[in-house]
């Protein structure tokens, strides 16, 4: 009788011949282990002396399995091809910490390769059979099961998806004071059918009204749909065929429903992949229209001059980072600077690029897991030295993974940089067409008959509580309240602040997300949750506006409100008058 | 999409839409054994009916596979959650599981007089159970036990979309 095997292990032998293709077969069978990728990747150069992370030895994990259950060598020579075979629950969770915690998939050793090995490819197929008997990170399985239930990786809820497309399209039209400026919602026929990821849902809704804004002045026939929107696909990321074929299917399906020409892929790197490239293979589904990433489509339009743009809006020096998966996996890398070069005044190449280009360490979802975030962003020290040689003050990219990812490395190795995408610079760089532009230029000139502004002491009557840790705000949102007549509370932290508005009864609360003590989020909950105090408007006020989950993650109603540090006076004025529909 | 069968008094009704967000007596949530809510269609049921539910199922002192609990819906649509604590993910013997899973949800919701009951694609999608045999388990059960018992007025089989809607309909033209 041989050695016991546990069921898991039993299980993921038993798929590992299931899921073997020629593309795996030839990986698994050609490494020589001459090194070649030990150099190419992020996680060998900041760990040198471990040899756990070389991919060939990662690749091994795998390698020494399909030996001694697939091929041959390893029924007649098993100790000289290195065959062994897998047998507790133990070894499984070793195997885990290897396929999930010490690669990201980001191809960079695949492409150096001179035998053509795609580790990626069957790291990727190790993490789909160790899924498919449970063994995940828990941030995987988390955002698995959002995707497969909720239909995004986020588990955003359809009602607050189509409160934030409204909630921009309201934003969007006081912003250019064009009353019929719309993110339409399931319009039939149109030809361009736009898909986001969730995270601009829940944390950049920014690139949403942007998009429209694009949108709008080309003069596109475009909408949103209501459901089957998200583009990303965790499938890619955790190896789940199965969820990378449903996600697909869901977005096409809905794009056919709406009879769409073309569906438009917000900026993402593994959304742009998997839609356009992956899902139409896992969900063995032929695709009718026309998919694009909307870095052509922003592209197109300034090429066919439905749009104009003035590169001198953005004089910044910028840099690019090419996503992994828009660039070495789909070849999307000369589009994005052709973009870029149209409309900021100062790139500077970041180097090596292209296919080249080092990993921003979010890999695709490994963000998700946050066990393994010292390592990630030790990792990422390459990344960093990159970004920083190129003194660049913003760092562009195609990708909200990377958004993250960069983000994240930015605030570790305390660079001087911001991150942004190319949605935001062709937003910011659009030259608004005259006939728009003439009733605003009528306001210029004979204020008097213009939108009647609101006065000075409108505000009369109206008390506000101001919570933020940082003096100067609390005294330049105070000062600009009471000189429109309100009665201004402040707060400094999360627990004056509960103690302010239960004494106070305030009619608006301004509120800081990150606090010492209670955090915002907290103070949130507590007024949402007080029957005498729940009714109050709420608005919150962030520098960071991926701490939004803060408020999104609690199971209350939503905020009247959300302001952007920094706030300028006017925009400051405009929202609490909108939340107190004064003026 | 929707298609209904009859079954002894009982309409059997199979259709598209998310199971966390529609008006019915209760609907079935496949749940885990420590009994947390967590993502997913856990995630919506916090995020629309409250933490009413966790706290409810905090009180319990956790289940095993096959067991069903039941806890009000707090806020949501619905006025009831059975909590199904299915197999999950290859484990052994799972499509018996499955089927004493699947049995003792109609036995408990029998017992505490619900009329109308949803279930979700049971144990498909995140868990991994093939649709196929998910659809087959699902349909044979429900349809065996309304041969014997004519207390339900109406079961709802409400699926995530047409990927998974398909498999159920050629089990539901086998139904008689």
């Amino acid at each position: 009788m041989g050695k016991p095997r546990s069921h898991k292990a039993e299980k993921v032998l038993e798929r590992l011949e299931k899921k073997l293709n020629r593309q795996i077969v030839m990986s698994l069978a050609a490494c020589v282990h001459c090194g070649n990728c030990s150099s190419s990747c992020h996680y060998v150069l900041a760990n040198p002396d471990d040899p756990t992370y070389q991919p060939s030895y990662k690749a091994d994990q795998l390698r020494k399995l399909f030996k001694r259950h697939v091929d041959w060598t390893g029924r007649v020579i098993p100790w000289f091809v290195k065959a062994k075979s897998i047998y507790t629950d133990e070894e499984l969770e070793e195997l885990k910490d290897v396929v999930f915690g010490k690669c990201t998939n980001c191809r960079r050793c695949s492409i150096n390769c001179p035998m053509g090995v795609d580790h990626a490819t069957f790291n990727r197929m190790a993490r789909g059979l160790l899924v498919s008997v449970g063994v995940m990170p828990e941030g995987v399985a988390v955002v698995s099961k959002d995707q497969w239930e909720i239909g995004n990786q986020m588990g955003v809820l359809k009602e607050d998806y189509l409160d934030t497309l409204e909630w921009m399209e309201e934003e969007l039209q006081e912003e250019l004071d064009i009353p019929d400026i719309k993110i339409p919602v399931d319009k039939m026929d149109c030809d361009v059918v736009y898909s986001i990821n969730p995270r601009e849902v829940k944390y950049d809704p920014r690139t949403i009204a942007e998009a429209a804004k694009i949108f709008h002045f080309a003069g596109e026939n475009w909408t949103m749909p209501s459901e089957g929107w998200d583009m990303t696909n965790f499938g890619l990321f955790s190896g789940d065929d199965d969820l990378g074929g449903a996600v697909g299917r869901r977005l096409y399906e809905k794009t056919e429903e709406l009879r769409g020409k073309k569906l438009v892929i917000s900026e993402c790197g593994h959304g742009y992949r998997s839609t356009r490239c992956e899902a139409p293979n896992w969900g063995k589904i032929d695709v009718p229209f026309v998919m694009e990433s909307s870095v052509d489509t922003m592209l197109r339009y300034i090429k066919e001059r439905k749009i104009k743009v003035d590169k001198n809006k953005n004089t910044e020096r910028v840099t690019f980072h090419d996503s992994c998966n828009n660039a070495r996996s789909c070849g999307l890398f000369e589009e994005p600077r052709e973009l870029l070069n149209l409309v900021v005044t100062d790139f500077q190449e970041m180097y090596p690029n292209r296919t080249e280009n080092y990993c921003c360490t979010g890999g695709g979802g490994a963000m998700s897991m946050s066990e393994y975030t010292p390592n990630r962003l030790k990792s990422a020290k390459i990344k960093a030295e990159q970004l920083k040689a190129t003194g660049a003050k913003y760092v562009v990219t195609s990708c909200h993974n990377c958004v993250d990812g960069l983000t994240d490395l930015i605030k570790h190795y305390e660079l001087d940089m911001k991150v942004t995408q190319l949605v935001n610079l062709v937003a910011n760089a659009l030259v608004i067409p005259e006939k728009v532009k003439e009733p605003e230029v009528e306001k210029v000139e004979v204020p008097v008959e213009a939108e009647a502004p609101a006065e000075a002491g409108d505000l009369a009557g109206r008390k506000i509580l101001v919570v933020d840790d940082e003096p100067d705000i609390l005294t330049f949102f105070s000062t600009v309240l009471e000189d429109n007549g309100a009665t201004v509370i402040q707060a400094s932290d999360g627990d004056e602040a509960i103690e302010k508005v239960r004494q106070e009864k305030p009619d608006l609360v301004t509120l800081d997300l990150n606090m010492p003590g209670k955090d915002g989020g907290q103070v949130f909950e507590f007024i949402r949750k007080d029957e005498e105090l729940a009714e109050t408007p709420v608005c919150i006020v962030t520098g960071r506006p991926e701490l939004r989950r803060l408020i999104y993650d609690r199971p209350v109603p939503p905020p009247e409100g959300y302001l952007d540090k920094p706030v300028d006076e006017e925009t400051l004025l405009r929202n609490v008058r909108k939340i107190l529909a004064v003026g | 999409m929707t298609i209904t069968k009859q079954i002894n008094q009982c309409t059997v009704r199979l259709e598209i839409g998310d199971i966390t967000d529609f008006e019915v007596e209760a609907f079935v949530f496949y749940a885990t054994e420590d009994l947390k809510l967590g993502a997913g269609f856990g995630n919506a049921i916090t995020m629309r009916g409250g933490l009413a539910v966790q706290k409810a199922l905090d009180e319990m002192d956790g289940a095993k596979v096959e067991d069903v609990l039941v806890t009000e819906a707090g806020m949501m649509k619905a006025k009831h959650i059975i909590h199904a604590v299915g197999p999950k993910f290859q484990e052994e013997n799972i499509e018996t599981k499955l089927a004493n899973t699947v049995r003792n949800v109609l036995t408990t919701a029998s017992d505490k007089g619900f009329k109308q009951i949803a279930f979700p694609a049971m144990g498909a999608g995140f868990y991994g159970i093939p649709l196929p045999n998910c659809a087959k388990i699902m349909l044979d059960n429900i349809s065996s036990y309304l041969a014997k018992n004519s207390h339900f007025e109406e079961i709802i089989i409400r699926v995530l979309d047409k990927r998974e809607y398909t498999p159920f309909v050629s089990e539901f033209e086998q139904l008689h």
